[in-house]
């Protein structure tokens, strides 16, 4: 099986002299092709660093990260971009969608900036929006659509230009229930069936459940790692508690 | 005290949010207190002589300035209160009262505007002896420029500024009344729509554009009234406002909406991020397209005309009095004594001096002609050529037997073809004589006066009538560098007198000419200015306030992998879309307008006036092009950083 991430001594330090906060330190992080990571952790932990850093969005003061073979620190701003459009998909707590886009003009964007041919293109997102069952609202905009919706179309955005990585930051986090299972469900097949590698920060020990492995990150280091292994989803999940309570005022933060 | 002193304190705590809205004040008043200065500046008054049309002019100009600049205000103030609409509605949720809050607003503006005035009228007093030195040099005087601070001035634009800031300072009192809490809080989050595509308002637009062209392209009608100028062009004004509007509201959303259905075109690159933000955008910025288009029309036909006229000035004035002097002989002694004052003149030497034989007839044309030409003004073929030769022009005839040129009145567009085949038949004390018409010449020979009706005759011709009819003699000189005589020429005028309807010296002519064109050329030269830093303003702040809440826009599509330099690519093109449609359709209305007034302007002195009209249009591109890079600049270093 491929390496997919591979980051090593990961140190991330905010502030300047005198009054420095080092929000991550020596972080090493492997994740194969086809595994469904979670990473949980209290608030403050450097959960949201460490996926920012991951998705090239932020930079870390020490470290080296390859993803897909590729190091991510030797690469210039351009080089970034690109790498960003071609090998990475992104969830977000907030959806991130553009409001002056339909759905559908959304989900093809990534295509559309690396300037795929049309007739591909809309393949691919009649494709992305069957599975993830939002062919009636293609044509909407997202003030218009739900959060759940919302967060599918993100969802589907991230896929559509089949990346090496999908990084999700609580996807979940902004959803009711009934939704968040909905698209956990959809991350859960396209992690399956599409082997699909995911890496997904989460507060949500529900959805972390949904993972194949879990790290747990107290300040800036990591704590410890689960792994699901052939337990069910239920005792997985009850498994990812006992951690959190272990780690303290985690508990406190699932929502 | 604590609530001025707290009104006092958010504006030095929020200074960069009141910037934008300070400066607008500053600027405003600078420009109306550098324009009232000057308009009771005695030194400009003086030195004009000639043209009295001056005070009138500043006049009018002054109340188009207190009406544009209070709209002006009135527009930044309620951008500036719509952004603020936040912070009253968390005073109010943190338990202020109304009425206190209220009354804060009102402190703030106010304290805001007196600063402004002072400020504003130091800058202006600055500024007008800068303006008073342009607009003496382009009058051509050589006056001295020394400013003292006008009081009349100061008092002025005191009173005209506090009457708009109580205005806006009582609509800032009024805020918290006017809007509930919810109001305030929510005002930013009503997201706007996707405008619908609405063929016929579409069609509508265009159609009124076409209506008002056609009016205004319209070529005159036979009779000129005051009625038909009222009718024909107010409905083509109030056409042309509503087309335009309609315009930027359908017929663009119309056109993008087009642009979208070709998916290989649109689904690639960015254009897909900047066509629909445009289309969102396109219904709040209609209004102000609308605005920003007339205004920049308005601005190039005023720079256009006003700069035509400065312009053609020369040429005008020496088709009005070809020669640098003319008079009529009236005996020897008179005419040396013109003779010795020219020749005196050692600074602008004689080039050529003719004596100009003129008869005086009556005349009946054998066909119908709308203008006035007894007494008929027969001059010789020789003389014609000898004048032609003097005044550097290759025009000459020769003429034979009976046959008869005429000389195109000045200020008419008779052609050639009138004349042709007709004849004209003088009458002299014993019987008349019938002459054919030849030929028309364009050269003039004496200075303008009605009737100008000047008939060039063969040597032989003249001659035989000459006998009849003693002609008078007309005595002109051709000086080098005419346009600085200025003395000579005030000498002559005085012995001279009333020869002619115009001065009978070319300087005098050129002189008023240039002054009188200088005073318009500055007048809307100012305001156009005015208007050009508004509208580009307006565009500059628009897009501004754009870019802070298009930030998060622009941070999603970093995340998904668009580089700063698309980004930037990105931002040029949208800007230039925003830029580039109101001037364009500015541009068009104004080349229409320029055209009905440049057709009206060469056919009475036949000067082709593309040249300063490009010119202008050129000049107001180039200082659009300006705001137009300095927004894109700023645009991007508010979202791309």
């Amino acid at each position: 099986m491929k390496t997919i991430v591979e980051a090593k001594q990961i140190k991330k330090v905010y502030g300047a002299k005198g009054n420095v906060f080092s929000a991550l330190e020596d972080i090493d992080l492997t994740v194969m092709e086809g595994e469904f990571v979670g990473i949980m952790g209290p608030s403050g932990a450097g959960k949201s660093t460490l996926l920012n850093i991951l998705a090239t969005i932020d930079e870390p003061t020490a470290g080296d990260i390859v993803v897909d073979g590729i190091n991510l620190t030797k690469m210039n701003e351009e080089q970034l971009s690109a790498f960003r459009r071609d090998k990475l998909g992104f969830l977000f707590q907030d959806y991130n969608l553009l409001d002056t886009l339909t759905v559908k003009e959304n989900i093809i964007l990534p295509l559309a900036l690396a300037k795929l041919n049309v007739e591909e293109l809309e393949r691919r997102a009649d494709e992305v929006a069957d599975k993830f069952g939002i062919r009636d609202i293609l044509n909407k905009y997202p003030y218009q659509i739900s959060g759940g919706q919302k967060q599918r179309t993100a969802a589907s955005r991230a896929i559509i230009s089949k990346p090496n990585l999908i990084l999700a930051d609580e996807p979940t986090g902004a959803l009711d229930s009934k939704s968040a299972t909905d698209l956990l469900e959809s991350l859960k097949d396209l992690n399956e069936q599409d082997k699909a590698t995911i890496l997904m920060v989460t507060h949500d020990a529900y959805a972390a459940s949904y993972c194949n492995r879990v790290l747990f990150i107290k300040d800036g280091k990591i704590f410890t790692e689960l792994v699901k292994g052939k337990r069910s989803r239920k005792e997985f999940f009850n498994k990812v508690l006992d951690v959190l309570s272990a780690l303290g005022g985690g508990a406190n933060d699932v929502i | 005290m604590t609530l001025f002193s707290l009104a006092r304190k958010n504006i030095k705590g929020n200074f960069n949010n009141y910037f934008v809205y300070f400066v607008t004040l500053v600027f405003s008043m600078v420009i109306y207190y550098t324009f009232t200065s000057l308009q009771y500046s005695e030194k400009i008054q003086e030195s004009i002589e000639l043209s009295d049309t001056m005070s009138f002019m500043f006049g009018v100009s002054s109340i188009i300035l207190i009406l544009f600049v209070a709209i002006f205000i009135l527009y930044s103030n309620s951008f500036f209160t719509r952004k603020r609409k936040k912070e009253v509605g968390l005073y109010a949720i943190l338990g202020l009262r109304k009425k206190t809050i209220a009354k804060m607003l009102f402190y703030e503006n106010l304290i805001m505007g007196i600063i402004a005035i002072v400020i504003g009228i130091i800058l202006g007093t600055l500024l007008s002896k800068l303006f008073a030195m342009i607009l003496i040099k382009l009058m051509g005087s050589i006056a001295e420029v020394d400013f003292g601070i006008s009081i009349l001035a100061i008092t002025q634009t005191v009173i005209v500024f506090m009457v708009i800031i109580l205005f806006t300072s009582v609509q800032g009192y009024r805020l918290i009344y006017r809007f509930t809490l919810i109001e305030l809080f929510y005002d930013e989050k009503k997201g706007e729509q996707i405008p619908k595509v609405s063929l016929i308002t579409a069609v509508i637009g265009v159609i009124f554009l076409v209506v008002s062209y056609w009016l205004i392209l319209k070529p005159f009608p036979d009779e000129f009234t005051t009625e038909y100028l009222i009718k024909n062009y107010g409905i083509a004004f109030v056409a042309l406002v509503i087309g335009t509007h309609l315009f930027f509201r359908s017929v663009t959303v119309y056109l993008l909406r087009l642009s979208q259905k070709n998916k290989s075109r649109y689904y690639r690159g960015t254009r897909i991020i900047e066509t629909s933000r445009l289309l969102f955008r396109i219904r709040g910025n209609a209004r102000t397209f609308t605005v920003i288009a007339l205004l920049s029309a308005a601005t190039i036909c005023f720079l256009g005309a006003t700069y035509s006229g400065y312009y053609s000035n020369e040429k005008r004035a020496k088709e009005v009095v070809p020669f640098s002097y003319s008079h009529l002989s009236k005996g020897p002694e008179f005419d040396s004594q013109v003779e010795s004052i020219i020749k005196a003149d050692h600074r602008h030497p004689i080039k050529a001096q003719l004596d100009i034989p003129v008869i005086q007839v009556k005349g009946i044309l054998s066909f119908q002609l709308d203008y006035d030409i007894n007494p008929v003004k027969l001059i010789s073929e020789s003389t014609f050529n000898k004048v032609a030769n003097a005044l550097n022009k290759d025009e000459t005839v020769s003429l034979s037997g009976n046959q008869a040129a005429v000389i195109q009145p000045r200020f008419t567009e008779y052609t050639k073809s009138v004349f042709k085949g007709e004849n004209i038949t003088i009458q002299l004390h014993q019987g008349s004589n019938e002459l054919p018409f030849v030929h028309m010449v364009e050269s003039n020979v004496l200075p303008f006066d009605y009737p100008d009706f000047f008939l060039v005759v063969s040597n032989e011709m003249f001659a035989e009538i000459a006998k009849k009819e003693a002609p008078l003699t007309y005595k002109v000189y051709e000086v080098e560098n005419e346009v600085t005589a200025q003395a000579t020429s005030k000498k002559v005028n005085k012995l001279v007198g009333n020869d002619f309807q115009v001065s009978s010296s070319f300087y005098t002519e050129y002189k008023q000419g240039k002054e009188g064109n200088a005073i318009t050329l500055f007048i809307f030269g100012f305001l156009g200015l005015v208007f050009l830093a508004a509208t580009g303003s307006i565009i500059y702040f628009k897009q501004l306030t754009e870019a802070n809440e298009a930030k998060g826009h622009y941070e999603i599509l970093r995340k998904i992998g668009v580089n700063k330099k698309d980004i930037r690519k990105s931002i040029k093109r949208q800007s230039l879309f925003v830029f580039g449609l109101p001037l364009t359709i500015g541009i068009l209305h104004s080349c229409v307008a320029l055209y009905f007034t440049s057709n009206f302007i060469s056919n009475l002195i036949g000067i082709n006036l593309i040249f300063p009209i490009l010119m202008a249009i050129v000049f107001f591109v180039i200082i659009y092009a300006v705001y137009y890079v300095l927004t894109v600049n700023t645009y991007n270093r508010i979202v791309n950083k």
